[in-house]
């Protein structure tokens, strides 16, 4: 933990200096939480004060300083869902929208072709991006928590207050659904480049 | 069999790949230096907005309470004037009004040339 549960306490108390060195503490690390959930970079910020706002008015709620941590990523994981599913409404992404120029980028950087530069990394986000879009939300988080955050599964259910089991089975589900995406569009995109 | 099961395995570990890019793609984040004004502001206009709201449903508690006190008091004055109601019962004053005896017509006498 990166904090002392005292300062949680402090915070929860309504003093405004010990709930900036809580947000101080976690927001970088939130923040790339985030950004690595919906992939998009401009509206991190947004969401990560929707998460720290959410904290600051359900810290009265909190009994212990074990479960502060997975409690934070469960705003976090929520902040993130609610604004994809928002995102979705907006506008329906699909797959089409991963380019051919796109998988064959995610092909080569899987195959560690290429070097990675700001132009390449911003077409891997991109590609990621339009490769989650094929699950629903809840999926896209949990996957995006174990698979990009590295979290266990025993993380997973503190956050989620869910059985491991159950979790294994979703995840492989959501896994399953990514990887079937990546394999055909890698086919088409290598049947299309190989056109003369 | 064999190849498509390797191919799976293949694309399996290009996938672990992918996201292991992706996550060096993005790093955590170091937020801009408005973040924590923002913050602060988007807090405070919260708590502006449940104070309003919470004068509003005292307002409204207030003059309801107020309300229900006028309306009692109207009920309980004006039950005092209220005049004696009649004792006998809706059927029996129209049984009375509607007596043989207030009818509009006679009953019919048939005379002896008639009955003949």
């Amino acid at each position: 933990m990166l904090v002392d549960y005292e300062l949680i306490l402090r915070a929860r108390a309504g003093d405004g200096p010990a709930f900036n060195q809580l947000v101080a503490a976690y927001r970088k690390r939130i923040l790339g939480t985030i950004a690595r959930t919906i992939g998009r970079p401009e509206d991190v910020e947004d969401v990560g004060q929707e998460v720290f706002l959410r904290l600051y008015y359900s810290l009265d709620q909190l009994r212990s300083a074990e479960v502060f941590e997975p409690w934070l990523y469960r705003l976090t994981a929520n902040a993130a869902y609610d604004y994809l599913r928002k995102r979705r409404r907006r506008m329906e992404s699909r797959m089409a929208d991963l380019s051919e120029q796109q998988v064959l980028l995610a092909d080569a950087v899987a195959g560690e072709k290429i070097d990675r530069d700001e132009g390449q990394k911003k077409r891997i986000r991109e590609a990621v991006d339009a490769l989650l879009d094929r699950v629903s939300e809840e999926d896209r988080v949990l996957l995006t928590l174990k698979e990009v955050e590295g979290l266990s599964l025993k993380e997973l259910g503190q956050i989620y207050h869910v059985k491991e089991n159950a979790l294994k089975v979703r995840l492989f589900r959501a896994r399953q659904r990514v990887l079937k995406a990546f394999t055909a569009a890698r086919k088409q995109a290598v049947g299309v480049s190989s056109l003369p | 069999m064999d190849h498509q099961n390797h191919q799976v395995g293949s694309d399996d570990a290009r996938l672990d790949a992918l996201f292991e890019a992706y996550r060096a793609a993005c790093p955590d984040l170091e937020p801009g230096a408005d973040f924590m004004p923002r913050l602060w502001q988007k807090i405070e206009a919260r708590q502006g907005m449940s104070a309003v709201f919470g004068r509003l449903a005292r307002n409204l508690a207030t003059a309801a309470l107020a309300l229900s006190t006028l309306l009692g008091l109207a009920v309980s004055f004006s039950g005092s004037r209220v005049t004696q109601l009649p004792s006998e019962s809706y059927v029996e004053v129209l049984a009375e009004e509607h007596n043989s005896a207030n009818l509009d017509f006679e009953p019919v006498r048939l005379t002896t040339a008639e009955q003949r």
